[in-house]
């Protein structure tokens, strides 16, 4: 047998040819008598029916939690849940939270040391101290 | 004055009652229903009709028709329809409810003329629901194949030279068992604890193994049928991936617990065969373009030579090139627990590759390595896959594609 092959998978790159959310479902849980939910109910009653239109591919749910303060949880794709406590936001501040959760990816945040990081290798390859005019063979 | 119940009263004028379990989206529509609480005329858009003529005669109130019907046992007949929780699946009319299939659909980016019955059908897997009619045995056939074409194409025109064995791990690595899994967890597909007509149609339904228990017999590794099985053997006789024993179809495994992974990725096989179905070729060619040729995937990294100084000397005889030597380009710290020797290899004047190495034969492997793969990874500018020109008739776009002689076989 001259040659054999290993078996990987290949790597899914999230917006490369499909792209994917990976917000999953979010749930708004919100109170009817602590003034805490107060714009978490504005925003149940305004905004969150053009929010979910303008969303399809989340999955929402509302549900009261009684004598709680109003939380906003995500669940994504990758397994992971966020949750965002929103007492006391105005309808405004609760929709940013909602957009906040809807573009995260459900990692943790991580510091970025390089701002550009690919997969690919480099088109100019590395230097090598090896190749070049002054060698002399 | 008591009021007596419409129900009661106007029986008679209303409409028939809808079918326990359905009929599908068309039987729906024109309000075909099948009266006995048996599983039957359930008919599927993506499904060829076995007994269309049976259409007209499955009416209502038909005891002798109903009779007739053989394959079921014989069941009480009652007046209320069948709970949800003795179905094996979900109902297909609580797929228009689901919220999971809706936000499915719209986040696989699938167009809204795609019935979420169908995308509700294609996550049962036969061990939740021994029925053909209802589960996606036959969709997922349709979709293996679809998506076993489909690849192997696109890695022949791109990548003409590749040798057989890189071939099916290339394959495998874009839609074997263990990609489409992966897959199928990219798309937030989750699995019902359970199979049965109460759960959400959005989860996959399949039919657990119990905790300690064992693979099914199909599933668990076979002894391959000769010791020796050779490449002809894996293209001719067993599954795109070149393993030693074909896969279990799909029928096979009816109510029998399987893994995860098996029913994952019956599910994207039984989409992309449903997409075929619904939708036509042209958009699920480029849904396979989206979410599998999209994926990375180094194929230079497949390749595990094991002689390969010997197969580039192979190479280049067959070839008519002239006879490859290893020249030592330049070195360091020969002396050193560290050296480094950067060989290339020759054929004439022309260098065919280069490797670096901390001896003098890893570097002269590793250079042959690189020439080997710079010749098998050869790519063609422009390619057009031949599924390409399916239906069309204008075929002055079409370029032939390249077909190589093949690997080096010592």
């Amino acid at each position: 047998m001259p040659l054999a092959a290993t078996r990987t998978v290949a790597k899914a790159q999230n917006g490369v040819g499909a792209f994917v959310l990976q917000c999953k479902r979010l749930e708004f849980h919100y109170c009817n008598w602590w003034g805490s939910s107060k714009g978490m109910n504005a925003f149940i009653k305004s905004s969150l029916p053009s929010f979910a239109q303008r969303n399809p591919s989340v999955e929402f749910s509302v549900s009261p939690r009684p004598r709680k303060h109003p939380v906003i949880i995500a669940h994504y794709i990758n397994g992971a849940t966020r949750s965002i406590c929103v007492k006391n936001l105005q309808n405004e501040g609760v929709r940013e939270k909602a957009e906040a959760l809807r573009d995260s990816n459900g990692e943790k945040n991580k510091r970025l040391g390089k701002p550009v990081t690919s997969i690919n290798e480099s088109v100019r390859g590395i230097w090598s101290p090896f190749h070049g005019a002054k060698i002399q063979i | 004055m008591k009021r007596i119940p419409l129900s009661r009263c106007t029986s008679h004028l209303q409409a028939a009652p809808s079918p326990r379990r359905p009929s599908c989206l068309y039987a729906a529509q024109r309000s075909i229903a099948a009266r006995s609480n048996r599983i039957q005329a359930r008919f599927q858009a993506t499904v060829s009709i076995p007994n269309d003529g049976e259409l007209e005669v499955e009416l209502p109130e038909e005891p002798s028709i109903v009779a007739r019907q053989p394959a079921k046992p014989k069941t009480r007949q009652s007046r209320w329809p069948t709970p949800l929780e003795k179905l094996p699946s979900p109902h297909p009319s609580a797929a228009e409810r689901s919220v999971k299939l809706h936000a499915l659909r719209s986040r696989l980016s699938l167009p809204q003329r795609f019935p979420l019955q169908t995308l509700a059908r294609s996550l049962v897997h036969p061990s939740a629901d021994p029925n053909p009619a209802f589960n996606n045995a036959s969709l997922s056939i349709l979709g293996r194949h679809l998506l076993g074409y489909y690849t192997t194409e696109w890695l022949m025109c791109n990548y003409p030279r590749l040798p057989m064995a890189v071939v099916f791990a290339a394959v495998d690595a874009y839609i074997g068992p263990k990609a489409l899994a992966t897959v199928a967890s990219e798309w937030g597909i989750e699995a019902a604890a359970e199979p049965g007509g109460e759960v959400d149609p959005g989860l996959l339904q399949f039919m657990r193994i119990q905790s300690g228990g064992e693979l099914p017999a199909s599933l668990r590794r076979q002894a391959p049928w000769s010791w020796n099985v050779t490449t002809t053997h894996k293209i001719m006789k067993t599954d795109e991936f070149g393993s030693d024993n074909a896969a279990p179809g799909p029928h096979s495994l009816n109510s029998t617990p399987v893994p995860m992974e098996e029913a994952a990725q019956s599910f994207v096989r039984a989409l992309v065969g449903s997409l075929h179905l619904q939708l036509g070729a042209p958009l699920v060619k480029r849904f396979f373009r989206d979410h599998f040729t999209s994926r990375h995937l180094d194929i230079g990294t497949l390749f595990d030579f094991r002689t390969p100084t010997r197969d580039l000397s192979k190479l280049c005889a067959r070839e008519g090139f002239e006879a490859p030597v290893a020249r030592l380009v330049s070195e360091t710290g020969r002396l050193s627990r560290h050296p480094v020797f950067v060989v290339g290899v020759y054929s004439g004047k022309d260098k065919l590759g280069e490797g670096a190495g901390s001896s003098l034969d890893e570097a002269r492997t590793r250079a042959a390595a690189a020439a080997l793969k710079a010749w098998y990874l050869y790519r063609p500018l422009e390619v057009t896959v031949p599924s390409s020109t399916e239906g069309a008739l204008d075929t002055s776009k079409w370029r032939p594609n390249m077909i190589d002689c093949g690997e080096v076989i010592v």
